[in-house]
């Protein structure tokens, strides 16, 4: 970008494309903060970075509105309607699969165990008063 | 270990901090840089406000770090 307004003149670099930058480095500063969490095991630390992620995650989407209020985001275009449909298609063929296989699983399942003749044993170590 | 909630940091933890440390270092330099030089009131309010909440962040990464000193051992243990 050479030709800039003459506003930009003696700037390092323009608003518009600082704050694209920031904007940026939110959105791989919550992606770094996502994985971190997943793979602390320090529940402490655990806690840390699943703050840091929420708080980062918040940060990005105020920077973004604001961006977009100001005209510095040009919002994307539209997905086709024919293309939602087909996506919608698979997604129940998908569903309808997935219950199928639960179903499958639960059969076989209990295919090998018999129906209890004892009404089912509470465990103890369940009771409410100790939780 | 006594402490259910606080363990000492796996040498994957100890990098994840110290990047996010150096994240959070640029976040705030990049925010402070860009307040300077903008002419919008909306914008340079927000971006002081985001230069104090990474500093925050900065500020909970080294605490964290600091917790955890006296539980890292000295030496390589299995």
């Amino acid at each position: 970008m050479y030709s800039q307004s003459p506003s930009s003149n003696g700037s390092f670099m323009q608003e518009q494309d600082l704050l694209k930058s920031i904007l940026a480095d939110l959105r791989r500063t919550s992606r770094e903060y996502t994985t971190a969490t997943t793979e602390a095991s320090c529940p402490m630390t655990r806690r840390m970075f699943t703050d840091l992620t929420n708080d980062t995650l918040r940060l990005q989407g105020e920077l973004f509105n604001l961006m977009q209020q100001n005209n510095m985001y040009s919002v994307s275009s539209k997905a086709l309607r024919q293309d939602v449909d087909k996506q919608i298609q698979s997604a129940q063929q998908a569903q309808q699969k997935c219950q199928q296989f639960i179903q499958e699983k639960n059969t076989q399942n209990s295919s090998y165990s018999q129906a209890p003749n004892v009404p089912h044993h509470q465990p103890n170590y369940g009771n409410p008063y100790y939780m | 270990m006594q402490n259910h909630t606080m363990q000492a940091l796996s040498p994957k933890e100890l990098n994840y901090i110290a990047d996010s440390i150096t994240n959070e270092e640029l976040l705030i330099k990049q925010c402070a840089a860009t307040a300077s030089i903008t002419h919008n009131p909306q914008i340079q309010q927000a971006l002081n406000h985001y230069v104090r909440s990474h500093e925050q962040h900065l500020n909970t990464l080294v605490n964290a770090l600091q917790q955890h000193q006296s539980l890292a051992p000295a030496q390589v243990s299995n």
